[in-house]
């Protein structure tokens, strides 16, 4: 019976629906997990917009209406998937050293994702980021996203105090 | 220096002097240099490994034709003994003790050769990993670059040509202001809804006790009951309007009951 359906030249929906959790034969490429994402959001209805940008890194950038239009991005290479989402500017911050004790200790309890520091045009961005395998079924990948939307915005409320806005 | 080192090394440069903010820009280009500074060395260990297996090939084949020559040899004296010539037996035996030192020699060299082959396809698979760990860190750093720039493209596009970065924090700030006017929509949402549909007029009525519609009490209920109760043993009584008739109703029916 299931060898039957599995042979259908389009899936049904329940196995498209078994298919976004199984774990993939083939690492993801940024198109390719495009695609995907935009169907899955489509059928589950999830609040994110997603775009391809493209480029010789191409991205996928998801914008979040529900946590404040938060965008984040996401990008295969290798053998992982990042996905990402800037914090704040390193010059926004009050006491440098006392922040970075700070993220450093909720760094441990904040589930799937961490937060780190990058260097963007000369210019210090603190980020919160989530690593995947390339290999990560979409149901994963969809909630390392919205993890990652929800510790980010817990984690700016909780730096808040640190932060100096311009 | 590890490349983990160096890149560490690279960053906090460019966070402590601004002047060195072009070692940053330069951080993607250092890597891939080094990168190919480990490929060529991986390449030359090739190429050396490459003509110690030619060495060791061709001592093999050496080793093997003394090996040969030593049985042939062998195999003379014993003739040359059988047959008596004492002094022919004794030049050949000679010539078998030299090949033998002379085996004895190359084999010695042949394991040292063997174990430097071994040796060199160890460090060469080091380096190989070494590689392809160093390509991996300079792909994750031009991802993560390309996602901070696409991500700071679309925050240009969201909010204005010179917008920065748009971070978590601004977010937050959508989100607080959101909820205000989220709360100062409702507000107006019930001020609307009150002027609209005469609800403040009947409020202010019903203030005034004119308007006995809006709310019931239980004391409105239950005078209710009495009054049918009445109504159905003493149909005279529906005449009295005021409900302070009530309890005297309600004892008249209990008392019926």
């Amino acid at each position: 019976m299931l060898e039957m359906s599995l042979r259908e030249p389009v899936l049904s929906p329940s196995l498209l629906q078994i298919k976004d959790y199984a774990a993939m034969t083939q690492p993801w490429t940024t198109p390719a997990l495009f695609d995907a994402l935009e169907t899955h959001v489509a059928r589950e209805r999830l609040p994110m917009k997603l775009a391809l940008e493209p480029g010789s890194e191409p991205t996928i950038s998801i914008h979040l209406p529900e946590h404040g239009d938060l965008a984040i991005h996401l990008a295969a290479s290798g053998q992982q998937l990042f996905v990402s989402t800037p914090l704040c500017f390193g010059s926004e911050v009050n006491d440098r050293a006392k922040f970075n004790d700070a993220c450093l200790r909720l760094n441990p309890i904040n589930p799937l994702s961490n937060i780190g520091l990058q260097s963007f045009d000369g210019e210090d961005v603190y980020m919160v980021f989530g690593e995947l395998s390339t290999r990560s079924p979409i149901a994963n990948i969809v909630e390392e996203i919205s993890m990652l939307a929800d510790n980010t915005l817990q984690a700016a409320q909780a730096l808040q105090s640190f932060i100096q806005r311009a | 220096m590890s490349i983990l080192e160096k890149i560490l090394t690279l960053f906090r440069g460019a966070a402590t002097e601004a002047g060195q903010s072009i070692v940053d820009k330069n951080a993607v280009r250092i890597l891939d240099q080094e990168i190919r500074d480990a490929q060529n060395e991986s390449v030359r260990a090739k190429d050396e490994l490459a003509r110690l297996m030619a060495q060791q090939k061709i001592a093999a084949d050496k080793l093997a034709a003394k090996d040969a020559k030593k049985a042939e040899y062998e195999g003379h004296i014993q003739r040359l003994l059988a047959s008596g010539d004492q002094n022919l037996a004794r030049d050949v035996a000679t010539k078998v003790a030299q090949l033998e030192s002379e085996v004895g020699e190359e084999q010695k060299s042949s394991t040292s050769l063997a174990a430097a082959i071994e040796k060199m396809h160890g460090a060469i698979k080091t380096a190989d990993r070494r590689i392809a760990g160093l390509q991996q860190q300079v792909d994750q750093v031009k991802v993560n670059e390309s996602v901070l720039r696409s991500q700071a493209a679309i925050s240009a596009r969201y909010s204005g040509q010179n917008a920065k970065l748009s971070t978590a924090l601004d977010s937050l700030d959508r989100i607080k202001t959101r909820q205000v006017e989220q709360s100062a929509r409702i507000d107006a949402a019930e001020q609307l809804a009150k002027s609209e549909g005469d609800g403040d007029l009947e409020a202010r009525l019903s203030k005034a006790g004119l308007l006995t519609g809006g709310s019931v009490s239980a004391d409105d209920v239950l005078a209710r009951y009495q009054t049918v109760k009445v109504t159905q043993n003493a149909p005279a009584q529906l005449a009295a309007p005021d409900t302070s008739a009530a309890p005297a109703a309600a004892n008249a029916a209990a008392k019926n009951a």
